[in-house]
This record gives C-alpha cells, sequence and structure tokens, in this order.
C-alpha cells in the first residue's frame, strides 16, 4: 500500500455532532476496562462513559473473549516469546478497539478504547500498571480468589489509571 | 453486491463484433467464449447493422462549460455491451472472387464499415470465408490484394477462414481469436494512452474530469488485464474524489455528498476486487479500513442522515460478500495472511465480522429513518407524488422527469425534493427482516467457526429485531438460545438483559410458566447494586439491572403465583391467572437455573441407621431472591414413601389446611417458613425407616399459595454445587448445617441396615489341602434365635491373588480338567435332608460356585454340610460361604437376613519329587560328550547304553502334616527302550513319613536302545493323610483320608554307547602288611584299537610293583587287564596309588574319583562275624 493513501483524517465533525448514537466525539479515552476469570466470568468490569452504553461495552468485551481464546488456542508461530501477556489488538468495533491482556494465571484483561490510533505502548503501559493494580488487589487476605474484585481501592487505582492513559505520550 | 448493475461487477471481458456470414456466428462467439482469457462477441448478421458502432456526434465539451456529473451511468455498460474493440468482417470467398457486381457490394460494404468504425478507432479484421482449403484461384489471389488495399489493413489482418474440414476450422477459428485478441488489445492500450495523455496534460477543468479519465484509464486496463495499471488508476480516481468533498459546489449539498459517495463506493468496490482478486486480502481489509475512516463521519445533513448509515451498510455487506466468495476460492489465505500482518485481527479475516457491521448499521439507518420519518411534516404528501425523481445520466445524481406534453424533459433537483425523494423511497422498504438476514448470516459463520460469543451477540441482536417487529415465538426462542452461554459464563449483566425481552415475550404470548421462570431467575440474579441506572439504560424491557428492580420483579411475580394478580399479555385481553383450573408447577433439578431461586439440601445425620431406629434429618433451603419468601408448605419426599411427610407453616394455619395432604400421612408444624435471602432455612426433624435398604430423600416441594408449587430435587450437602452466577460475587456464604461436619460430609441418603442376624454359620477347617484328594470342609448353621425359612446358601471359590473368580488361565479352554480348584460336591446330613433339597429344586454346583438349599431351621436347631474341594494345582484359595434367609415365614415380603464366612484354604502338594543317577562302584565307562561337556552348569544326564546305572528317587513330604506312603513305581515306556529293574511296588507296610522327611528308593536303569532322547518313566506315588492312631476309627467314618496318587515324569535322558569302559578291582579292605592285587581292566567296546596311556603314581602308604606308566594297545572287543601288586605301609582309610588312564582316540584322561580310590587297611586281620542280614532287607530304606 502506498503511505499516501492513508488520508487526512479531518472529517467535518460539525456536521456529526448529536446525530445517532454511532456519533460521538471520538475522545481518545478509555471507556471500558474487564477483568476476566478463568471461566470466562467477569470479575471486574467498569465503564468510563457517561452514555448509557454500559450494555453495550459488556457485550463488547464478552465478544472480545472469542478471540482472546482463539489467540491462546492457535499462537501465532511467529509470536514474540512463550511468556507473552499481551494479546495486543482484539478487534477493531464500530467506533471502539478492543485490547487483550492474559496474565500467567489465565486471568484476562481487556480494554475498550475510543483512541483508534492508540499506540501499542501506551496500551502495554496501561496493562502493566493495571496488573499490578490486579495483583495487589487479589493478594488482600480477605478476597477470595475466583471471586469479583469488589474493593474500592482496587476501584479507584483502576480509574486513576485510566484517566493518566495515554497521557505520558501526549503530543 | 447484487444491486451493482452487472458490468460493474464482473470483470471486463474485450468485445469484438462480427459482421457478415450469418451462419458462422454462432460457433465462432462459442469459440471465442470459451477460450481464456474470453472474448465476447457482437453478432450483426448483415453490414447494414453497422451504423449501431457510428459515433453519436456531440460537441465536446468547451473548456468554460461546467461539467454536469463525475461518471457517466452508461459509460462503462456502452463498452462492455455495445461498442466493440475489434470488428471482423466475414466475406464469403465466392463473393470475393466472384463476378463484378458481388466484387462490387463487397467493396461497398468494406467501405461503409471503414466509415463507421473510423470515427472510433474501431480496429478492423477481414474474414474471407472458403469453402475448399485450396488455393488454386488465381484471380482470387488478385481480388485479395485489392481487398487489403481497400481495407487498408495489414495482410495479417486478413484471414482465410475454412468451416468445411473440422481441423482447418480449429485453426481458422484460433487465428481469428488470436488476431481478435491482438487487435482488441491494442485497441484498449490506445484508446487509454489516450485518455491517458489528456490526464497527464494537467490542465484539466475540473477534478471531475480527473476522476472520470482516471476511471477510464482503469476500465481501459482493465480489459486489457492489466490489473496493476487498474488498481492504481482505480486509486488515484478515489484519493481525488476524496479531495472533492470539500471543494465541489456543483450540486446542492446534500446531492453533492450523495454523488461523491456513489462515486467512492463503485471505485472502492473495484478496488477491492481486485486486490481479492489478486490473493492480497490483508491489503484489501486495510483498504476497506481506509474507506470506512474517510467516509464514516461524513453523514452529511441530519434529514437525510439514514442515506449515510445505508451507504455504510451497504460497504460493509458488499465487502463481505468480496471476501466471503474470496477466501472461499482460497481458503488459507487468511492463516498466511494473518501471520504476516499484525495489524489485523483474526475477526476481520472473517466475513461474519462485515455481515454483523453491516446488520449494525442498516439497524441505525432504520432508527435514522424512523426519526426523519416523524419529524418530516409532510410525511403523508410523501406518498402522493411520487413520480419526481429518477436516476440522472451521472452516476450518483437524480433528476426530476417532467412530462411535457409528449415529450419528456428532466431537471435538476433541489435538495428539498432530493430529500422528499429519499424518504419516500426508504419508506417503501422494511428494513428489519433485511437486518435478521444479516444478523442470521453473521450468526450461522461465527456459530461454524465455534466463536460462540460473537454469535450469541448476533443472536441477541436479531432476537431484538424480531422483538421489534412483535414475532415472539421466534424471538423467544433466539433469546433461549443466547441465555444459556451467559449463564454459564455468568455475564449477569448481559443474562439480565435477555431474560428480560424473555419475559416480556413470554407474557405476549401468554406462557405463564415461563413468564413466571423467568421473572424468578431475574429476581435472583446477581446484579451488581452499585450500576448505575444511567449507564444501564438501554437495557429492554427489563430495565436497568439493580436491586429496586429485582425486587420490583419479585413482587410481581409473586402477585402472580399466589393468583393475587391477574398475568395479562398485551395482545388479547383475559387475564390468566393462578387458579385451581391453571395451577402452575415449577421444577428445579440440579442443573435448572432455577435452583438460585431454591436450593434444597437434605442431610441425614447418621450415615447408617438400623430398622425401626429413628433419625434426624435437616432440611435446608436457601434463596437469593431479593425479598423474604414465606412458604405454605413443604412436602419431603423419599423413595420409601412411607417416610414422606409434610411440614406446614404455623403462621398461616388457614393455608395449612391446603390440599395434598393424604390421610395417615405425617404432619409436623413448623414456627415459621419464611426464607431470608441468602439465609439458609433450617429444619430438623426425626425420621425412622422399617425398610432396609437405601432411604433417600428425592424431593423437597414447595407449595405458595393455593394453586403454586416449585418441585426442587433435594441435594446433599457433601456433593452440592456452588451456586451458578453467585459463585462469583463476593457474599456470605453459609453452609446449609449448623454442624460443620455435616455440612462437609452429609448425604440426602441413608443406609437402612439389615436386622442382625442369629444364626451362627460355622466352617470347620482342617489345615491345608493336598493336591489330588477331596478335601473337605464341614459347615454347620446353628439357629440362635432366629428360626431360618427359605435358607440359601452360597459357596464361592475365589483366588486369593486376583481376587476374581477362580477360572483356569484365559487361553485354556474352559474344561473342568483345567481347573485349580473345583468345588465337587456338596453332601448333606443325612439322605432324608438330600431328598428334601433336591425336590424343593435348589442344588447347584458349579467348579467355583455351589449354592444350596438349606431346610427349614427351628430356634435352636442346626443343620450341616460338607463341602468337597479338590485342588488340582497348588493354589491358596478364600472359600466364602453365605446364609441368606428369612426370620418369619409369615411375611412373605420381609427382608432376608445374610450371614457371610469366609476360610482361606492353603493347596498343597503332597511330596516333591526328585532324583539322580549314579553308576556302580569303581565302574566308569568312557562317555565322549561326557569328557567334553564338563564346562556345562547342569549337563543332563548321560547313560551307557547297555549297561546298568542307578536311579535313586527321593519323595519329600512337603506338607505340614505326616503322611503316609503307600508305594512308590517308577512306570516305564511301553517301547522297551529301557529296562527298569526295580522290587515290588508296594511296601509291605504303608511307611510313615512326618514334615520334611524325605524317603528314597532306586531303581536300576539299563538302556537298550540308543535314543538322544531316551523316556525313562513315570514315577507314581501313593500317599494319604496319617490321621495318627487315634483317629483312625472316626477317620473312616467322617474323615476318610483317600489317597492321593502323585505322578511324576522324569527328564529324558541322553544315551551314549561307551568306547571303553575301565572297571577298578580292589578288595574291600587289606591288611597291613599284607599284599593285594590292584587291577585295572580296559574293556575296548568298539571295534577299532584303542591306544591307551596310563600311569601310575607312587604313594607313601603303599610298596608298589608294576609299570609305572606305559602305551598299551587293547584289541577290538577285547580286555586288558593291568595288574599292581600293593603292599599297605599304613593303617587306616588311604589313598591307592593314583590312576591316570589316557585313550588316545578320544583324548580323554580318567582320574578314578577320590571314593573310588579309597581303600582301608586294617592294622590286623579283623575278626569278622558274619550274618546273612543284608540279604533279607530290603533295598529300600528310610534315612533321615
Amino acid at each position: 500500500m502506498q503511505s499516501q493513501s492513508r488520508l487526512p483524517a479531518n472529517p467535518s465533525r460539525t456536521g456529526a455532532k448529536g446525530f445517532g448514537s454511532l456519533i460521538k466525539w471520538r475522545e481518545k479515552m478509555i471507556v471500558c476496562v474487564a477483568v476476566v476469570g478463568h471461566q470466562n466470568n467477569p470479575l471486574y468490569v467498569q465503564s468510563f462513559t457517561d452514555a448509557d452504553d454500559a450494555l453495550k461495552l459488556h457485550h463488547i468485551v464478552h465478544c472480545s473473549l472469542d478471540v482472546v481464546d482463539e489467540r491462546v488456542n492457535n499462537p501465532k508461530k511467529s509470536g514474540p516469546t512463550l511468556n507473552e501477556t499481551f494479546l495486543g489488538m482484539l478487534y477493531p468495533t464500530e467506533n471502539y478497539k478492543v485490547y487483550g491482556y492474559l496474565t500467567n494465571t489465565k486471568v484476562k484483561f481487556v480494554l475498550v478504547t475510543t483512541d483508534l490510533d492508540v499506540r501499542d505502548a501506551d496500551v502495554r503501559n496501561f496493562f502493566r500498571r493495571f496488573h499490578a493494580a490486579y495483583v495487589d488487589a487479589v493478594s488482600n487476605p480477605f478476597h477470595v480468589p475466583g471471586k469479583k474484585i469488589t474493593s474500592k481501592t482496587f476501584a479507584e487505582r483502576v480509574s486513576n489509571i485510566v484517566k493518566s492513559f495515554g497521557l505520558s505520550s501526549a503530543g | 453486491m447484487e444491486e451493482y448493475p452487472e458490468e460493474l461487477r464482473t470483470p471486463p471481458v474485450a468485445l469484438t463484433a462480427l459482421v457478415g456470414c450469418p451462419e458462422l456466428h454462432a460457433p465462432i462467439t462459442a469459440h471465442l467464449h470459451a477460450e481464456q482469457p474470453p472474448i465476447n462477441a457482437l453478432a450483426l448478421p448483415d453490414f447494414s447493422k453497422i451504423s449501431l458502432f457510428a459515433r453519436v456526434t456531440k460537441e465536446s465539451p468547451a473548456p468554460g462549460r461546467s461539467i454536469n456529473g463525475i461518471l457517466k451511468r452508461d459509460w462503462l455498460s456502452k463498452h462492455r455491451t455495445k461498442i466493440p474493440a475489434v470488428v471482423a468482417a466475414l466475406f464469403s470467398s465466392d463473393h470475393v472472387s466472384g463476378d463484378p457486381a458481388q466484387w462490387l457490394q463487397v467493396c461497398t460494404d468494406l467501405e461503409n464499415l471503414k466509415g463507421v468504425i473510423k470515427g472510433r478507432n474501431i480496429r478492423l479484421v477481414v474474414v474471407v470465408v472458403t469453402q475448399t482449403s485450396s488455393k488454386d484461384d488465381i484471380s482470387s489471389e488478385d481480388r485479395m490484394t485489392s481487398l487489403r488495399k481497400r481495407a487498408e489493413i495489414d495482410s495479417k489482418y486478413i484471414i482465410v477462414f475454412t468451416p468445411n474440414d473440422p481441423l482447418e476450422l480449429k485453426q481458422s477459428l484460433n487465428r481469428l481469436r488470436n488476431t481478435l485478441a491482438e487487435l482488441a488489445n491494442t485497441y484498449y492500450r490506445d484508446e487509454g494512452r489516450q485518455i491517458k495523455a489528456r490526464l497527464e496534460k494537467k490542465n484539466l477543468s475540473s477534478v471531475e474530469l480527473q476522476i472520470r479519465y482516471s476511471f477510464k484509464v482503469a476500465v481501459f486496463a482493465e480489459f486489457r488485464r492489466d490489473w496493476a495499471e487498474a488498481l492504481r488508476l482505480y486509486e488515484e480516481a478515489y484519493h481525488v474524489l476524496r479531495e472533492m468533498v470539500g471543494t465541489s459546489t456543483r450540486l446542492p449539498p446534500i446531492q453533492r455528498l450523495v454523488e461523491i459517495k456513489t462515486v467512492a463506493e463503485q471505485l472502492h468496490f473495484k478496488i477491492s476486487t481486485l486486490l481479492l482478486h489478486g490473493g492480497k486480502i490483508a491489503e484489501a481489509i486495510m483498504w476497506f479500513h481506509r474507506h470506512i475512516d474517510t467516509y464514516w463521519s461524513l453523514v452529511g445533513e441530519p434529514d437525510v442522515s439514514f442515506l449515510h448509515w445505508e451507504w455504510l451498510s451497504r460497504q460493509y455487506l458488499v465487502f463481505a460478500e468480496l471476501l466471503e466468495s474470496s477466501s472461499a476460492a482460497v481458503q488459507n489465505v487468511s492463516s498466511a495472511a494473518l501471520s504476516t500482518s499484525d495489524k489485523l485481527t483474526e475477526f476481520e479475516f472473517s466475513s461474519a465480522y462485515y455481515y454483523q457491521s453491516a446488520a449494525q448499521y442498516l439497524k441505525e439507518k432504520s432508527s435514522c429513518l424512523e426519526l426523519a420519518l416523524s419529524i418530516s411534516v409532510n410525511s403523508r404528501e410523501l406518498d402522493e407524488n411520487e413520480e419526481s425523481a429518477i436516476p440522472a445520466a451521472y452516476v450518483g445524481q437524480f433528476v426530476k422527469l417532467l412530462e411535457r406534453g409528449e415529450s419528456l424533459t428532466t431537471q435538476p433537483l433541489t435538495d428539498e425534493e432530493f430529500v422528499h425523494h429519499s424518504l419516500a423511497e426508504g419508506k417503501r422498504f422494511q428494513d428489519s427482516f433485511e437486518i435478521i438476514a444479516l444478523f442470521k448470516k453473521s450468526f450461522e459463520m461465527y456459530s461454524n467457526n465455534k466463536t460462540l460469543r460473537m454469535a450469541s451477540y448476533c443472536g441477541l441482536q436479531m432476537g431484538k429485531e424480531y422483538f421489534t417487529l412483535n414475532e415472539f415465538n421466534e424471538a423467544k426462542q433466539i433469546f433461549e438460545n443466547v441465555t444459556n452461554l451467559y449463564r454459564k459464563e455468568g455475564w449477569v449483566t448481559l443474562l439480565w438483559e435477555v431474560l428480560g425481552y424473555l419475559r416480556e415475550c413470554s407474557r405476549r404470548i401468554g406462557s405463564m410458566k415461563d413468564f413466571v421462570e423467568h421473572s424468578l431467575e431475574m429476581a435472583a440474579l446477581p446484579v451488581s447494586a452499585n450500576a448505575s441506572d444511567n449507564a444501564f439504560k438501554d437495557s429492554g424491557p427489563a430495565g436497568p439491572p439493580s436491586l429496586p428492580q429485582r425486587q420490583m420483579i419479585h413482587k410481581e411475580v409473586f402477585g402472580v403465583v399466589r393468583g393475587e394478580v391477574g398475568f395479562s399479555s398485551n395482545e388479547d385481553k383475559d387475564e390468566l391467572r393462578v387458579t385451581d383450573g391453571h395451577p402452575l408447577y415449577l421444577e428445579i433439578d440440579l442443573v435448572s437455573p432455577l435452583r438460585i431461586v431454591l436450593l434444597a439440601s437434605v442431610a441425614f445425620h447418621e450415615q447408617v441407621v438400623k430398622p425401626g431406629v429413628s433419625t434426624m434429618v435437616t432440611l435446608s433451603l436457601l434463596t437469593q431472591l431479593p425479598l423474604n419468601v414465606e412458604i405454605d408448605q413443604l412436602e419431603i419426599q423419599f423413595n420409601q414413601s412411607e417416610c414422606n411427610f409434610i411440614i406446614v407453616n404455623g403462621q398461616r394455619p388457614q393455608l395449612a389446611a391446603i390440599s395434598n395432604v393424604q390421610p395417615g400421612r405425617r404432619v409436623e408444624t413448623a414456627p415459621s417458613l419464611e426464607i431470608i435471602t441468602n439465609k439458609w432455612l433450617r429444619l430438623t426433624y426425626e425420621i425412622k425407616s422399617e425398610q432396609s435398604g437405601k432411604l433417600e430423600c428425592i424431593y423437597v416441594i414447595a407449595r405458595i399459595g393455593p394453586h403454586f408449587t416449585i418441585c426442587c430435587r433435594a441435594e446433599s450437602p457433601a456433593s452440592m454445587n456452588d451456586l451458578p452466577l453467585w459463585k462469583f460475587e463476593d457474599r456470605v456464604e453459609a453452609i446449609p448445617i449448623k454442624d460443620p461436619g455435616l455440612a462437609f460430609s452429609g448425604q440426602k441418603a441413608i443406609q437402612v441396615e439389615e436386622p442382625d442376624p442369629q444364626v451362627d454359620l460355622i466352617l470347620g477347617s482342617s489345615g491345608p489341602a493336598l493336591v489330588g484328594e477331596n478335601f473337605i470342609v464341614p459347615v454347620t448353621i446353628t439357629s440362635k434365635g432366629h428360626s431360618v425359612h427359605s435358607g440359601e446358601l452360597k459357596i464361592n471359590l475365589v483366588d486369593t491373588r486376583g481376587g476374581g473368580l477362580l477360572s483356569p488361565r484365559e487361553v485354556e479352554p474352559f474344561s473342568a480338567d483345567n481347573l485349580h480348584v473345583e468345588l465337587v460336591a456338596i453332601s448333606g446330613q443325612d439322605s432324608q435332608d438330600q431328598s428334601d433339597a433336591s425336590s424343593e429344586g435348589i442344588k447347584k454346583i458349579q467348579p467355583s460356585f455351589g449354592l444350596i438349599s438349606v431346610p427349614i431351621l427351628n430356634e435352636g436347631e442346626s443343620w450341616s454340610c460338607k463341602l468337597e474341594i479338590k485342588w488340582n494345582r497348588p493354589k491358596p484359595v478364600m472359600l466364602y460361604v453365605s446364609l441368606g434367609y428369612t426370620p418369619h415365614i409369615s411375611e412373605a415380603t420381609s427382608q432376608k437376613v445374610h450371614v457371610h464366612k469366609s476360610l482361606q484354604i492353603e493347596g498343597k502338594s503332597a511330596v516333591t519329587i526328585s532324583h539322580s543317577y549314579m553308576l556302580p562302584f569303581r565302574w566308569d565307562p568312557l562317555l565322549p560328550s561326557m569328557a567334553k561337556a564338563t564346562k556345562d552348569p547342569d549337563p543332563s544326564p548321560i547313560l551307557p547304553l547297555k549297561e546298568t546305572s542307578i536311579l535313586i528317587v527321593h519323595a519329600k513330604n512337603s506338607t505340614e502334616v505326616p503322611l503316609r506312603l503307600l508305594s512308590m513305581s517308577l512306570e516305564t515306556e511301553k517301547d522297551g527302550a529301557c529296562t527298569v529293574r526295580q522290587k515290588d511296588e508296594e511296601l509291605k507296610e504303608p511307611a510313615l513319613i512326618v514334615p520334611g522327611e524325605e524317603f528314597k528308593k532306586i531303581f536300576h536303569v539299563i538302556p537298550e536302545v540308543n535314543l538322544p532322547k531316551l523316556s525313562v518313566g513315570t514315577v507314581l506315588l501313593r500317599c494319604k493323610r496319617d490321621w495318627g492312631h487315634g483317629e483312625q476309627q472316626s477317620g473312616s467314618s467322617c474323615c476318610k483320608a483317600t489317597e492321593v496318587l502323585t505322578k511324576q515324569r522324569l527328564p529324558d535322558v541322553s544315551v551314549e554307547s561307551p568306547p571303553v569302559i575301565i572297571t577298578l578291582v580292589c578288595p574291600p579292605h587289606a591288611i597291613l602288611g599284607n599284599p593285594f592285587t590292584y587291577s585295572i581292566k580296559i574293556m575296548n567296546k568298539t571295534h577299532l584299537l584303542q591306544e591307551i596311556k596310563y600311569s601310575l603314581a607312587d604313594s607313601q602308604s603303599f610298596v608298589l610293583s608294576g609299570p609305572h606308566n606305559d602305551t598299551i594297545s587293547v584289541l577290538p572287543k577285547s580286555e586288558q587287564v593291568l595288574s599292581f601288586k600293593l603292599v599297605p605301609l599304613v593303617s587306616g582309610v588311604q589313598h591307592l596309588p593314583r590312576v591316570t588312564v589316557n585313550s588316545v582316540r578320544y583324548s580323554a584322561v580318567f582320574h578314578p574319583s577320590i571314593a573310588a580310590s579309597t581303600i582301608f587297611i586294617f592294622p590286623s586281620r579283623p575278626d569278622f562275624k558274619i550274618t546273612d542280614r543284608a540279604e533279607s532287607r530290603v533295598e529300600s530304606v528310610v534315612v533321615e
């Protein structure tokens, strides 16, 4: 493909505002993060939108598990290493991108973002911090493994990580 | 994709035309079409039709004039179907070489044709059709030349076509085809080049022209099958078009955008087709994404936003179809492409993803259209003036068609009119079925790929669409499929949504049971309390998943099941109610999703109980419903129905009287039967069973209200699964029973034991059994409180090692001979009993199993029988004897009581037999093979032929009981190969052998035949147990010792005829100082002269006379004696001088054994008292 075919992205958004639920300002932000357990059961799903699309985000996270399964079952031969936890982009949907991460204990992290030009490095960084937060949360002696994560500290920490997403590389 | 015109969808095929000689057109067109690449041909029967190709005169666009559109609608189809690249003019050779009139006609036609095609640069081929292949016609040669000149073509474009001969025809066709292909290629190249030149001048008046020219060049390149060039120009056109978006002002804004999008769609379609055709799937997908990204946000005016979504949906649909058809062709491309491009994900290679998106955007279009229609004021007028717009001459434009009297004229539309027209068009179509079809397609593809979650999502969308269409039955079916996955994986919010739809569907259909089930499940779902209502607004009819909503549903459904509230479906006004006529019955089993609504755990406090003794049973109920539930009545059902009982709610006495209480049933009253959310309701009652066996709680049936029943399968706390969905919640988990031990081990079943037997079963054992004897085990049954009725005695012999029944090795066929141990007989106490038993009919004996009926025994009586068991091989065996009886004759149904006894019995061989061979004293045959094989550690014995050898047979008592040996004999083979001399077989009196003792008997064996393997015979040994003197009499009556015959075949021996026999002759003893003769007899048994070397060593004990060493020859069949005179010098046991005899022929050396060369020297003549006792003694002796 020629490089020039990448068209300048300057859609006339003025006309697009407010019409149809699909059209929203494509803000560069994380709209949903999720922790999914061994039986593909949700352990923690949190959306970060003001809109009423939480259910839709749940659907997106759920569907993305299909890709995780496929990646895990048919690992790419040219894949970097066996222990790579970052699964990369799972699939693009209408106006979201979904990224996945698989811990060594086979717990899945899913990230849904509206930033269509997000950089892999940012996502990796996000997952790394998120993983650390998760590990701290489940290391709590009062947490029962396999149950939903209800810790408020965890929620706060995740919220901070989400807010700071992409800031380091802004510009 | 179907809505695109044919010429756009299919790759361009070069077009040619045939004129004249219509009879040949059919084979030519068929041939052109069949070859690769195909060529289409227009067949014009005669030259008058050629004006079709004529260029319509039109003024070329003046530089200043504005361009009306981007692409002309009919341009492509014109080149595909109307304007040929090459015209083949077919003339008959008769006409060419015929009379001047015909020739003139040919020339005129050619001129006309030339005139027409010149304007379009169409190439010309002249085909002369001859009937014969011979070219003898000279005049035609001239005519041909002039024809060529008139046609102004190269001579290679004049083709002679010979249709008559098949071979010639084929050649002619190929020639024509190649020429046509070549010329068509030139034509398209030149046309393309010409337009390209215009394009490259860069002074084009408008971008529209730039796009149009690029498109045309690309199409011509496609005609030439130059895909790369075509792709490049399509892309260029596409990019130029994109730049038009902000700049063009030619049309009113809405239509402007519509036109651009329509053209972009066409260009993109071409690009995708080319990329996919070239196998560049990843590139095609990336191109598609860019295409979508570019236009995604170009929604346009809000009034017609639905047009945008429709357009977008079409992009996805078309791409999905392209991808599907191309990936069907190349199956494994996706995996290959996957590895190359990391940017793309798995889904993007599956067309299902695009179908799904197409459906999604179509749905969006549908909703936008609805909105637009509702806003539009004059929606009614929409239907009235439909004539208004038709597609214009340019792609993506519409014009108004006006009738002005006879003539029709067109007029550009204003945007208002266009919107009006679009709305009217949009109204005519029902999108829902299209949406469902797309989702269904995607659903099926995902399902086939085992991409279940995506499939579920598509299914859900499909169900929702059916729901909006009020097709509740279809919707319900689809939703029900979807719920399974969400339940399994615990996605509660998603499940909530689906259940909400299902509940609504059930309500609309009027299915009360489903409505109640779904409502109950929803009410019991663990939806997170912290989810803000706002975020889940679009959760369908269920409302947001929240605790208040659950409580609302709970209240509603319990109103319905108690019959207090009616249940009305919207469709008919009749209210359904839970009443007498319509009771409601729900069943909850171990896998039901309703386990979260009511979970019943039942545990007995003990594992075993005696019949008639009461034990405790605890019933625990748990619910996750958000509000407390009051149960009116509980019924506990067991597999023994007489144990069933009912618990009524003490607080609702009026309801406690409700039905279903069978007379005589146990009824308990509980102070309260209210179940609190996530809190076990525990009820403990006594229970007593009279019947032995298993007592298991099966159902716990809860009745709420007069007509509502929940039948809940009882579960054991020990093996209870976690609650589905709730197991992931962070909640307080209590154990069903207060006692934690019971909570982890309690079972819903209890074993009710048999009553204790009051009968003794005694197995009399008497030591180990001997192999071969009929071993007798006496069995005695003594009643000690129970009388025995219909008693049965079962006997089993079981291998102690394997545990399996005693059987021969698998490979051996089943026969009694092969059994190691068998049960031979069961004898009763006396003949009367036996006749009783046989008349009652039960007496079965099999080798390892026996069944015998026991007569009726009253209290205190006893009965006995004997089991005869025979061992064929030594083996330990377990004997199991079990007695089953009923204590009371009156109760036919009463329980059987069983008594079991077992006994391990060792089976042993009575004696072990071994043997050895010896030679006579001081008599040594030379056996050459023995001499050679001295190294062999275990040589098989070799006996000298026709000479006496001595066989000693040892019999050792290997049991722990004393035996009496009756006889021992050697049974020889009948062939007389071997003579055995033995004393009489029968012993004069049976020899007593105590355990560990050995009995020996000597036999003389003379092999008569020289065989390599000589069978000596079989040892027969008869013996019996020695019961001692005290038991002799009783033994004869009860335990008559049977004789045991043991047979053992002796191993074969080798026989060899000795060539030389050496005998040492020497007196048995000597006296000090008295000389005696020591002679060595060497006997040559062969027919040959034997050279013998011998030597005699000196000895200090003797004075020796005779030769020390020498070599002598022994004549055939004769004997040589070497004699020495010896005088003993020392008394006592002395060794004779050592003799060495060496047979040179056999190179064998003989040394006499120590025993053979030992002699006792008396100091003086002893005084012997000779008696003759030795003569009378039996040769067999018993030694310690």
